[in-house]
């Protein structure tokens, strides 16, 4: 369970990022975020896993305490937390399967670590979660010989093999063309239907948002303006989100970085 | 459009178009340019004491040698072996020396890696100021420290590798895609481990075949390292020079020619693999 | 484990023996490279010499250093360097436009390529300093050697990276202008040349930075520049005024660099 209380969030140049936000997210959710570009959505999504940090209030992640979290213990915090994002984040420069290994490197010991040895437990548990996401037989195929929908998916089978609790997604279609990001997309929903794995996507594809998504979430300059099931989505909500009607995104305007 | 000085000694042509529309084209500046270029060349014909005609005139002395190089004195070959093996055994760990070291100097002088402005400054200006100094002039300033021979030739290499992989490194370096670091963190791999996992994989292969490519260079430079005696195969040629055994200096020639040849294939063939 | 992960499994590239057997090779490549090199530590007397080009530096000899009267200080020294190079690469480039051409196996046949490829590396392989004592015989000592040495040494390099340039060049444009009814020699000059242009002149301003750097060490054996009066100076002993010469060549060389980097981004982004 996710818990945001009267979270607010500035960033040292000034710029307000959140402003009291509260919100409650059960366990095997899949929420959708959206909202215009810069209205907040990458922030809440990564003070969750503490990428960022949180000025105010309490954010609480299945009973731990974000905020009070210390080096070491983040970083066994986020083991539980998986990430995806709109530029794959991969090392394009080697295998897949490396990709996908590179999630159980915490758990090795020093000289594995050191010399990138994996056991063969943890290469059969990649190649499960490659399998799981449809691309098993790319396995040793180099990163950069994929196309963009293959790589996302390398991305969700690294996310996968760390086994979390939770998937937040930065706007994981959006580098996408429209037939691959349902693909990526249908993928989303498998997973959170067969693993109960919460998943908080942010995404500017309204359409994509509301047929995917169990629960919408709409921000606004930091500010949460509808939280609620995705059929109660009304073109009302929608203005509401995005201002007036100009300012509904269009399916090829990326979204900048927040920062 | 910005007026610049040339513009307004240059006056650019305005045509009007029929809607009443002003363009301005600028004055070309290659005549200019060209105008700059002739007078510096004959300027320095000048310095240099060039003179065309002394090539025709002389030019068949150029040739006198090279025709004296052949028939190579193939007798001389045994000579040549020992010398040769010190400047490959010279590049060699020149090379080795200065690639390994580069590492940390390229990685103190990225400033995503190391965040301190002031430390990555002066990396990046030491590894500048050292790749101005020519091989040759470092080789001499070393037999001057460490003595005639192998040790002063490769230290001097071993300089320069340093300076050139440094660079190419640190340039390298500053331009990787940091995504990949972001989602080993995000993933609660350590800082170390994320730069094990996200870095290290993507600039390898560059660093590999930079070293093949510096080493492949260094073979080159170990060959006349010799004639400030630093040792290797060109204290032979400067020796045979010296007493016109040209058909020998052919022979010396003939040989590196071929051991150079034989290892830039060696390391084209594995900088194909890298990339 | 499904019956398709096992396969995929055993699929695994084996490179264990593939980076072992170079682990090996590179280790008694090592092994034998230190067997060659007697490693002499610093000795009592070059470590007075480090200090003494050390002191040199910090105390050049500013009479020297600052002396533009034509010929004896450093400045017209680092002119005559300068020159030698100029007129090196200027020289060089000419040549390695015919030789490019025909090395370019998008112009001439394969055959007449791979000749003309032998013969350049064939060029490139001999060392400078051979080629300035033979130059030396045609036009006795002097900056004149350096600069015809400068002028061939250059051509290999020059002509090679000529060759990529017209390997790559950009056939949209050519293609665009035959469905215009372009006739050849309206390609040629208006399609070709134009994209040509620039990029050679970029690889030559690139290549006129590294004769600089050989320049100095053509001095060597008497075909000008600074390289000699560098030698005089250490084999006297006169740290004073190595140091000098050493500061006079590094903020050249630098300051050269910098201005090349800045032409060619210009001449590359218009």
């Amino acid at each position: 369970m996710i818990e945001f209380k009267d979270v607010n969030k500035t960033y040292p140049n000034g710029v307000t990022a959140l402003k009291n936000v509260n919100l409650t997210i059960d366990q095997g959710e899949f929420v959708a975020i959206i909202g215009l570009s810069g209205a907040g959505k990458s922030t809440l999504i990564r003070c969750i896993n503490r990428m960022h940090e949180i000025n105010e209030g309490t954010l609480t992640v299945n009973d731990v305490n974000v905020g009070k979290l210390s080096g070491k213990q983040i970083r066994s915090f986020r083991r539980k937390i998986g990430m995806i994002f709109q530029s794959f984040n991969l090392v394009t420069r080697t295998s897949v399967i490396n990709n996908v290994l590179i999630s159980s490197v915490p758990e090795l010991s020093w000289w594995r670590k050191l010399v990138g040895l994996f056991p063969k437990e943890k290469k059969v548990e990649a190649l499960e979660a490659l399998d799981k996401v449809g691309i098993l037989d790319k396995a040793y195929n180099r990163v950069d010989q994929l196309s963009g929908g293959q790589q996302q998916r390398v991305a969700l089978a690294r996310t996968i093999a760390q086994n979390p609790d939770i998937i937040l997604a930065d706007e994981p279609v959006a580098s996408l063309d429209p037939v691959t990001a349902k693909v990526v997309m249908d993928d989303f929903k498998r997973i959170n239907q067969e693993t109960n794995m919460s998943i908080l996507i942010n995404i500017h594809h309204v359409e994509l948002a509301l047929e995917y998504a169990d629960r919408v979430i709409g921000i606004r300059q930091g500010e949460v303006v509808y939280d609620g099931k995705s059929e109660d989505v009304s073109q009302d909500v929608l203005d509401q989100i995005y201002g007036s009607i100009d300012n509904v995104p269009k399916m090829d305007d990326p979204e900048e970085a927040e920062v | 459009m910005r007026e610049t000085v040339y513009d307004k000694i240059f006056k650019p042509k305005t045509y009007t178009l029929s809607n009443g529309k002003e363009v301005k084209q600028r004055a070309s500046r290659a005549p200019f340019i060209l105008l700059i270029v002739l007078f510096v060349t004959v300027v320095s014909g000048e310095v240099t004491g060039v003179d065309l005609s002394m090539l025709r005139t002389r030019g068949h002395q150029f040739i006198v040698i090279l025709t004296a190089m052949f028939p190579p004195n193939f007798n001389f070959m045994n000579n040549v072996w020992g010398p040769l093996f010190d400047t490959i055994q010279m590049s060699l760990l020149g090379s080795i020396a200065g690639a390994l070291l580069a590492i940390p100097f390229a990685l103190l002088s990225s400033s995503n890696i190391i965040r301190n402005r002031l430390l990555n400054g002066f990396f990046k200006l030491f590894l500048s100021i050292l790749r101005t100094l020519p091989t040759l002039i470092s080789a001499l300033i070393a037999t001057f420290i460490f003595g005639l021979g192998t040790m002063a030739g490769t230290v001097a290499i071993f300089l320069f590798t340093l300076s050139y992989i440094g660079k190419l490194m640190y340039e390298h370096i500053e331009n990787v895609d940091m995504g990949a670091f972001e989602a080993h963190e995000s993933m609660g791999l350590s800082k170390v481990e994320a730069f094990r996992y996200a870095i290290v994989p993507d600039v390898l292969p560059t660093y590999l075949s930079v070293s093949l490519y510096a080493f492949e260079g260094n073979i080159r430079f170990a060959a006349i390292l010799g004639y400030v005696g630093a040792g290797g195969v060109g204290l032979l040629l400067d020796e045979r020079l010296g007493w016109r055994d040209y058909p020998s200096v052919g022979m010396v020639l003939l040989i590196l020619m071929l051991v150079v040849f034989v290892i830039e294939r060696i390391s084209e063939y594995f900088r194909m693999k890298l990339t | 484990m499904n019956k398709a992960v096992a396969q995929q499994l055993e699929k695994a590239p084996n490179r264990k023996v593939y980076l072992s057997t170079i682990a090996i090779i590179l280790t008694a490549l090592i092994i034998w490279s230190f067997m060659g090199v007697n490693i002499t530590g610093f000795d009592q007397r070059g470590t007075q010499i480090a200090t003494n080009i050390f002191s040199g530096l910090f105390s050049p000899d500013l009479e020297f250093l600052f002396d533009f009267t034509s010929g004896g200080g450093v400045p017209g020294l680092l002119f005559e360097t300068i020159a030698i190079a100029f007129l090196g690469t200027v020289f060089g480039s000419f040549l390695a436009i015919p030789i490019s051409f025909l090395m370019s196996p998008s112009i001439v046949s394969r055959p007449v390529a791979f000749v003309t490829r032998l013969v350049v590396i064939f060029i490139r392989t001999i060392p400078s300093l051979v080629y300035g004592l033979m130059f030396i015989r045609v036009t006795g000592p002097g900056p004149y050697a350096g600069v015809l040495t400068m002028s061939l040494t250059s051509i290999g390099m020059i002509s090679r990276l000529y060759v990529d340039v017209i390997e790559n060049l950009d056939r949209g444009v050519l293609e665009a202008m035959t469905s215009m009814g372009c006739t050849t020699y309206q390609k040629v000059r208006y399609g070709i040349l134009p994209q040509l242009f620039s990029s050679f002149l970029s690889v030559t301003i690139y290549r006129y930075d590294m004769n600089l750097r050989d320049a100095t060490i053509l001095g060597l054996v008497g075909a000008g520049g600074i390289g000699a009066p560098l030698i005089f100076a250490m084999r006297s002993y006169r740290w004073s005024e190595v140091g000098s010469i050493l500061i006079g060549l590094v903020v050249l060389i630098l300051a050269v660099e910098i201005f090349s980097n800045k032409l060619r981004e210009r001449l590359v982004n218009g």
